[in-house]
């Protein structure tokens, strides 16, 4: 290294200095996305999403541990990245299954109605 | 830097650079995820997604325009593949909700018909039940009535019965195998005569009523003598007598067909023909009252 220090020498120290704070930053953002992505796959079980839907909880998952696993590798732009689709599918998933129980307690009643409407029809013909 | 290199150089690169633009701006970038996204995007927009989950199809707009922009900034193809698939997934999330909110809204409906189906069952339940009580009571009501007319006509038949008892008994009649018989002697004729008297007369009146009373009997009237005189003057007095006490019936409103006569003359004696006494006993007429309903044996 040369003793002299020249601005511009003096430039690019600071401007790697700032990129690599830059880059460091980088790291709390990932680690959130990956923590509300485990967030949102967990609800997702919660709601039953492993009977409900299946295919769409083991692809957020499988994201999900794959975003764990560049976290440990310090790629914040991959981990946020895979992050981020784990929690979308996560979160499909969950609607998925909630819109399956929504659904079916609907037509249950739907079809309780219907049986009730033929015991009367039956109950008010035989009273005639 | 020398300009004249830098023109001379840089002259094809740009010209190549703008021959690569083109050829890219004739066929638009574009993949089949995103394809895929913008169709099952129109599809949401179609339906009533917007309307049902305002937040989710806000954030897959987001999504699906990102990846479009993507598109048209010509980055990457596994780039705009990826935001093309996060768009896709987030109208899938945003359909779901949807889904959900509109099976909510079916469940309270339901909900609240089910109720109306409920109430609409118990009321005609009760409607039933009241049908049910009324026939009952009406049912009831009937049966009484029945009793009563019942208990009534068995009232009626034995005032019927004492009522004839009575009256047969104030004529003297005599219980036979071929029924009542009420016997009037020959004092209610005048001798040797068909004519009834007074007293003969108030007899056969009370004869009348009996039969007036029980239109269901009928009689039969049979004349006898004592054994003076011819057989032939003595079966034609008895005959007379007995035509005599049917005119009178007949007199006093009782139909000739229900009453029979027969002469015997001096047949069938209740007593000998040696004395006064016994041959006034072999003078009479017997008049034998049918049960109800049945016609009277003949004499054997």
């Amino acid at each position: 290294m040369s003793p002299r220090l020249t601005l511009p020498a003096v430039a690019a120290t600071v401007v790697s200095a700032l990129l690599l704070s830059a880059c460091a930053s980088q790291k709390a953002p990932a680690t959130a996305d990956v923590a509300v992505s485990q967030a949102a796959v967990e609800n997702a079980a919660q709601a039953g999403a492993a009977e409900l839907a299946p295919a769409e909880l083991t692809s957020a998952r499988e994201k999900f541990a794959r975003a764990n696993q560049a976290l440990k590798e310090r790629d914040y732009k991959l981990a946020s990245e895979l992050a981020t689709q784990a929690q979308a599918e996560a979160k499909l998933a969950q609607s998925k299954a909630t819109s399956a129980k929504a659904t079916s307690a609907a037509d249950a009643v739907q079809e309780n109605i219907r049986v009730l409407r033929e015991e009367l029809d039956r109950a008010n013909s035989a009273n005639k | 830097m020398n300009k004249t290199f830098t023109q001379k150089a840089v002259t094809p690169l740009v010209l190549s650079l703008v021959l690569a633009l083109s050829a890219c701006s004739s066929t638009p970038v574009t993949t089949s995820t995103l394809d895929q996204a913008r169709s099952d995007y129109t599809a949401a927009q179609n339906g009533s997604v917007a309307q049902y989950a305002p937040n989710e199809f806000k954030a897959a707009t987001e999504a699906l325009n990102a990846a479009n922009t993507a598109a048209s900034n010509r980055e990457d193809l596994t780039k705009i593949d990826q935001l093309a698939s996060l768009a896709k997934t987030k109208i899938a999330t945003a359909q779901e909700v949807a889904r959900t909110k509109q099976a909510e809204a079916s469940l309270k409906g339901a909900t609240q018909e089910r109720e109306q189906v409920r109430l609409q069952a118990r009321t005609a339940e009760a409607e039933a039940a009241r049908r049910n009580a009324e026939q009952a009571q009406r049912d009831a009501e009937a049966a009484k009535a029945q009793a009563e007319q019942a208990s009534a006509a068995t009232r009626d038949a034995q005032a019927q019965a004492s009522a004839l008892a009575a009256q047969l008994a104030e004529l003297k009649a005599k219980q036979t195998e071929r029924g009542m018989v009420v016997t009037l002697g020959d004092v209610l004729f005048n001798t040797d005569q068909a004519v009834l008297t007074s007293a003969g007369t108030a007899t056969v009146q009370k004869l009348a009523n009996i039969l007036r009373d029980n239109p269901d009997r009928t009689v039969l009237v049979e004349g006898f003598t004592d054994s003076t005189g011819s057989t032939a003057h003595n079966l034609e007095l008895s005959q007379r007598r007995a035509e005599s006490v049917r005119a009178a019936l007949a007199q006093m409103g009782i139909e000739r067909n229900r009453v029979e006569t027969r002469g015997y003359g001096e047949a069938y004696p209740v007593a000998g023909n040696n004395t006064a006494g016994d041959r006034q006993l072999n003078r009479r007429v017997e008049i034998v009252l049918s049960e109800a309903g049945k016609p009277i044996q003949a004499r054997r």
